[in-house]
């Protein structure tokens, strides 16, 4: 039974169509990200979803329930920004504390407790939010959204403002908040890493449609299409006849063949090549290194296409530019688009 | 949000009502020959003008007045111009205190600024109370605000302080550095300031009632007596002096508007 | 260094007017106020009299309360009204609102005797609405009286509300609308939105806007010369008549009831900033 149902949504604003008739669902306390470039309606799917945009047509159910032309305030889902959005005359108490406040429950105090002590902000109760980092408004604004128990938890970008190594920390704490409270979760991001890293289902949105959906280790090696393939990681991407001139022969009924740059194996071509059993096999020459801490990453000329190739970075010398190498490709990790 | 618009639009509408009505109704009596009853003039006439525009006593006001504004303006201009700009440059560490003393007249009423300058020149060593003197000189200083943000925020706009820096290292010397780079630059800013100041100068009443009174009659004096003889030519007058400020803000709006640069 | 403070004597010399002006016609005043506000009315002893003689008058007294009662009422007014009026004119785009600023800019010019002297020729005696409506039979206006209490508020009022909008519509922009938006996610309705989060933080800018209503509204003095005379026990006209009329002049008395005008502005704003802090606690 889906959790989160959204059916055949459409949106346009004015001529351009920003939702093309999306379909989306989730399992109960599932963690799903969107993932896309600006523009693709990622954001507007979200806010279609929390009610703060209305939906030209289409249908969405949270719980069994229809919930297409609710107010927000009735849909009992929660929403976290990009620009935190705290209130900006109320503690950090007081933030956490409104949802509840305006509900008039009771239990408020101990709640709210609870949920400091969840998000580790013990000590900064009576805080402004003007007097707190950017990861601990952001905590705020995660508390303050899940205190009142939504049914579903939105987040836009969540962590895109701010730096690298509070954003990884800030991760974990959502994954870990989120497994606890098996929370069902609709995350919105542009960046790859993130959206492979925390979620168990990941949507690719592209020009208003969701083009490929599954658990990210799938998504990343097989990539249903060209643009997905070019999107999900550095695949090499190229035309059928580009890949006839690298590797000296034909590709059965494919216009275009992607190769993860992991999966080429190179080698200096002075050593003799053992190249495995059914294999394409060509040679090349390196052009240009990317030392990224432990990934070597290699620009290789070919007869085709230059390709990139990524080799752990173990105690072999790196090739320097120049370098002539031989190449191989297993069949099996050919991916073929027809 | 759509249906909320309909709230707007009523409370805007009931806001323009109340706000133009006055304006509309002083424009119509100043044209009515006769308007005593009826909710539209009975009929229409320009005779008000005409009387108007005959009275030599209204240019005469009307000619102080610009006379007075004419000198209190470029005084404030020909101070304060090299003032905030000496400040700025030689003495940034008494800004604030120019700020103090240039922002102070708006808290100021004019009867409390009246009330001194009355003891201080009715009499005494420097008789200048009933003399037009009086009137330019505190009406430089009730423009000061005005002269002072002006001119500050068009030095800071245009960066004047690195402009004379960079002036001088090719070999100006301050002065024609202020001269042929500042003074460009920041003249839109003055001109919005000389606007704000002559549209705020020709509706003053009480410090020329009070510190000159009759003995020399602005327009603004010269309403006031006219108001109780007749309601429609008092209307004409108003509605001619209306006329004159409304100019003044649409030629502010308008060099607002190219004097900086683009706003979101 | 001596090369400096050469260079430095020109500009300084250069700054003689504007200190010779300031002193002589803004600061200079003020203090020969205060001074004149501790002499006796001979001018020869220094002393607390004039003060007395103010807060043992009940006509003073009554002028003082009659002008701080007329401010409040009509600051109050115009701070709601405008507060209202702003925030539908945020609402619209950018052509529309300019034009609309601007509408309001020129309103808030109109005030001072042509303002009162419309109200005289629209609401006055044999005003054109009064007739009017004495005409059709409608009595709203039978009762009411320009040249009054209420007249003085409903005049003060008109050119307020403009100037407010002008001074507060900015303040709105301030609103985030993510705000609105995780308010609304929240469960809080319009109305909850706005006393919780809207209100408190438009209140600096109302509170201000407040203030600089009400100082102006206590020193007006040409709206009301023209719409009341000396009919009307208004300080602002006190203070003239002291100083400037052609009955008997007690200028020293005039410079208390000024420098009391002064204290009243003065504590108003700090008054003002002080409850500020109090509610939002979060600007200390």
């Amino acid at each position: 039974m889906n959790f989160v149902a959204v059916e055949q949504i459409q949106k346009s604003f004015g001529q351009q169509t920003v939702l093309d008739r999306v379909s989306l669902q989730l399992k109960k306390g599932e963690f799903a990200t969107l993932l896309g470039q600006s523009g693709c309606g990622k954001s507007t799917l979200l806010r279609a979803i929390a009610g703060l945009v209305d939906v030209d047509g289409g249908r969405i159910f949270i719980d069994g329930r229809e919930i297409t032309h609710e107010e927000p305030r009735k849909r009992k889902v929660g929403m976290v920004f990009q620009s935190y959005a705290l209130f900006p005359n109320m503690t950090v108490e007081e933030n956490i504390a409104f949802g509840l406040k305006m509900k008039k429950d009771r239990d408020a105090e101990s709640k709210v407790r609870r949920m400091i002590e969840l998000v580790h902000l013990n000590g900064k109760e009576k805080a402004y939010p003007h007097q707190l980092s950017g990861g601990q408004q952001q905590r705020v604004a995660l508390a303050r959204s899940l205190v009142v128990e939504p049914k579903v938890l939105l987040l836009d970008e969540p962590l895109g403002a701010l730096d690298a190594k509070i954003r990884h920390n800030l991760q974990n704490e959502l994954k870990r908040i989120q497994r606890e409270l098996m929370m069902t979760t609709v995350f919105v991001t542009h960046d790859r890493e993130e959206a492979m890293r925390l979620s168990d289902t990941v949507h690719i949105m592209h020009e208003g449609r969701i083009v490929q959906s599954g658990a990210p280790q799938d998504v990343y090696a097989s990539p249903r299409n060209a643009f997905v393939a070019e999107f999900i990681g550095n695949y090499n991407v190229m035309s059928a006849e580009q890949f006839a001139r690298m590797a000296g022969g034909e590709v059965p009924s494919a216009s275009q063949v992607a190769i993860r740059p992991e999966v080429i194996c190179m080698e200096p071509s002075e050593a003799e090549p053992q190249p495995p059993g059914d294999a394409w096999s060509f040679r090349g020459k390196v052009c240009d290194i990317t030392m990224m801490g432990n990934v070597l990453r290699y620009e290789v000329t070919t007869d085709g296409p230059n390709l990139l190739v990524d080799q752990l970075h173990r105690n072999q010398a790196m090739l320097p530019p120049g370098t002539p190498v031989r190449l191989s490709v297993a069949r099996s990790e050919l991916i073929l688009y027809p | 949000m759509k249906r909320r618009m309909g709230m707007h639009h009523f409370i805007t509408g009931i806001m323009l009502v109340y706000l133009l009505l006055p304006l509309l109704a002083t424009l119509l009596f100043a044209l009515a020959s006769k308007w005593s009853v009826t909710l539209l003039p009975e009929s229409f006439t320009l005779r008000w003008f005409a009387e108007l525009f005959q009275d030599k006593r209204f240019f005469l006001a009307m000619g102080r007045t610009v006379l007075i504004i004419v000198l209190s303006v470029a005084l404030g201009i020909a101070v304060m111009v090299p003032t905030v700009f000496i400040v700025s440059v030689y003495f940034p560490r008494s800004e604030r205190f120019l700020q103090a003393v240039a922002m102070l007249p708006f808290g100021i009423p004019p009867v409390v600024a009246a009330v001194g300058l009355l003891r201080m020149y009715a009499g005494g060593p420097l008789p200048l109370a009933g003399t037009p003197w009086i009137l330019i000189f505190t009406y430089f200083v009730a423009t000061l605000p005005f002269m002072y943000q002006g001119i500050r925020n068009s030095l800071r706009t245009v960066n004047a302080i690195e402009l004379v820096h960079a002036a001088e290292l090719l070999g100006a010397n301050k002065w024609t550095a202020f001269r042929k780079v500042v003074l460009p630059g920041i003249a839109p800013g003055i001109l919005v300031a000389v606007l704000l100041s002559v549209a705020m100068l020709f509706g003053e009443f009480a410090l020329a009632n009070l510190l000159v009174g009759g003995r020399f009659e602005t327009l603004q004096i010269y309403l006031y007596q006219k108001i109780n003889k007749s309601g429609h030519l008092g209307s004409a007058i108003v509605v001619t002096y209306y006329l004159l400020i409304v100019l003044i803000t649409w030629a502010l709006l308008k060099t607002g508007k190219s004097g900086h640069l683009s706003r979101r | 260094m001596k090369k400096s403070n050469h260079r430095r004597q020109y500009p300084l010399l250069l700054m003689l007017p504007f200190v010779l002006l300031v002193a002589g016609f803004e600061l200079g005043p003020l203090l020969a106020m205060i001074k004149g506000s501790f002499l006796s009315d001979d001018g020869g002893r220094v002393t607390l009299e004039q003060y007395v003689t103010v807060f043992q008058s009940k006509y003073y007294v009554q002028g003082i309360r009659n002008s701080v009662m007329i401010s409040l009422f009509s600051a109050g007014i115009s701070i709601v009204v405008a507060l209202f009026a702003a925030y539908s004119i945020t609402r619209y785009s950018g052509k529309t609102r300019d034009r609309l600023l601007m509408i309001a800019n020129m309103t808030s010019n109109f005030e001072g005797i042509p303002l009162s002297f419309s109200y005289i020729i629209l609401l006055g005696n044999n005003g054109l609405f009064t007739m009017l409506f004495a005409r059709w039979g409608w009595d709203v206006l039978a009762g009411f009286n320009l040249y009054s209490w209420t007249g003085l508020v409903l005049v003060y009022v008109y050119f307020q509300i403009p100037l407010a909008m002008l001074l507060v519509y900015p303040a709105f922009y301030g609103i985030q609308k993510e705000w609105r938006e995780a308010a609304s996610l929240l469960g809080a309705t319009s109305f909850h939105f706005w006393r919780h989060i809207g209100v408190p933080v438009l209140l600096p800018s109302a509170a201000g806007t407040f203030s600089i209503l009400f100082a102006n509204a206590m020193g007006a003095y040409a709206t009301a010369y023209a719409l009341v005379g000396s009919n009307y026990n208004l300080i602002s006209l006190q203070i003239a008549s002291l100083v400037a009329s052609d009955v008997a002049l007690r200028p020293n008395l005039g410079s208390a009831l000024g420098v009391l005008l002064a204290s009243i502005m003065i504590a108003t704003m700090l008054l003002n900033e002080r409850l500020l802090r109090q509610w939002r606690r979060d600007l200390r």
